[in-house]
């Protein structure tokens, strides 16, 4: 999508972007993807042996997903930054009680305009970014920088 | 814990090439989508990549986290040689710049290095000390040109 500097204002909202309650098949599906194998993210026999009941989702699986709602706004290319500070773990959704636990696992991201400024001879803008699940648990936040036409 | 005397050290070079079909995989997992035919058309077909103006299918903006998982022993290697304990380690940041745009049929060289190593928190606090590891990782395409750079923070408690 091409948007204008000129068209933007600092305060704007970027779109909200909403993903699909996060399953085992699609952290297996990252792990293959993206390399990380961290039995964290995938055998629950492992994270019983440290204390947790369930995997959890790869912090760079929701920074993934983050980077889905810039560039679902923003063409990839004119991405410049992309940074993240990465807070609460995302359990999975259980198959067996979907109801009950889709929620700490529906992710949903925002962010914000909120600074407009020339650099590198380019018109940039850098927006804060947040990623929470659908009780309001902050999962990431940080900020990313587009260069606009 | 996180051995101290790595700070500074240099990781081995590698190089991979970058593959459509690992774009595509990537693509779909990030976009919680069942197989690759559901992804964006950039992603998947290169006349469309052209026509947004890329030289070739780009990757989707966290795809070089996989460069340092799919190179040089992955995250195991990578933690062993700096000395961390993986059932400890949590991952605390990323930092990501864009230099230029990575394509398929790039061949990507990763140069990773240990910047900085230190503790955290306050002395005799339970769970003191926090030993922080920053990582530092810069992609070089094959004409040399520094297309990305990363900085990943992780702790180790």
């Amino acid at each position: 999508m091409m948007i204008n500097f000129d068209a933007i204002a600092v305060g704007d909202a970027i779109p909200v972007y909403t993903a699909a309650p996060i399953t085992r098949t699609q952290l297996v599906r990252y792990a293959g993807a993206s390399g990380d194998f961290n039995p964290l993210h995938h055998d629950e026999t492992f994270t019983r042996m440290i204390g947790m009941d369930n995997v959890i989702a790869h912090g760079m699986f929701i920074m993934g997903i983050a980077g889905e709602a810039i560039t679902s706004w923003i063409d990839n290319r004119y991405l410049r930054k992309f940074s993240v500070h990465f807070l609460g773990m995302t359990q999975p959704v259980n198959l067996d009680d979907f109801e009950n636990t889709k929620g700490r696992a529906t992710i949903t991201v925002r962010g914000k305009v909120i600074e407009k400024y020339e650099e590198n001879g380019e018109k940039r803008i850098r927006c804060n970014i947040i990623a929470q699940d659908a009780h309001g648990s902050r999962k990431l936040t940080g900020f990313f920088v587009v260069a606009l036409p | 814990m996180a051995d101290k005397s790595k700070l500074g050290m240099e990781f081995p070079l590698y190089s991979i090439k970058v593959a459509e079909n690992k774009i595509a995989e990537f693509a779909a997992a990030v976009a919680q989508k069942e197989d690759t035919d559901h992804i964006k058309e950039i992603y998947r077909d290169v006349e469309a990549a052209k026509n947004a103006g890329y030289e070739n299918i780009p990757i989707p903006p966290t795809f070089p986290t996989s460069f340092a998982f799919w190179t040089g022993g992955g995250l195991l290697a990578t933690t062993n040689a700096v000395g961390a304990d993986l059932n400890k380690l949590l991952h605390s940041k990323e930092e990501y710049e864009y230099y230029a745009p990575i394509c398929a049929g790039d061949v990507i060289t990763r140069k990773m290095k240990v910047v900085d190593m230190y503790d955290r928190g306050k002395p005799g606090r339970k769970g003191w000390p926090v030993q922080v590891t920053i990582l530092e990782t810069e992609l070089i395409n094959q004409r040399g040109e520094l297309v990305f750079k990363a900085r990943t923070t992780f702790m180790e408690r």
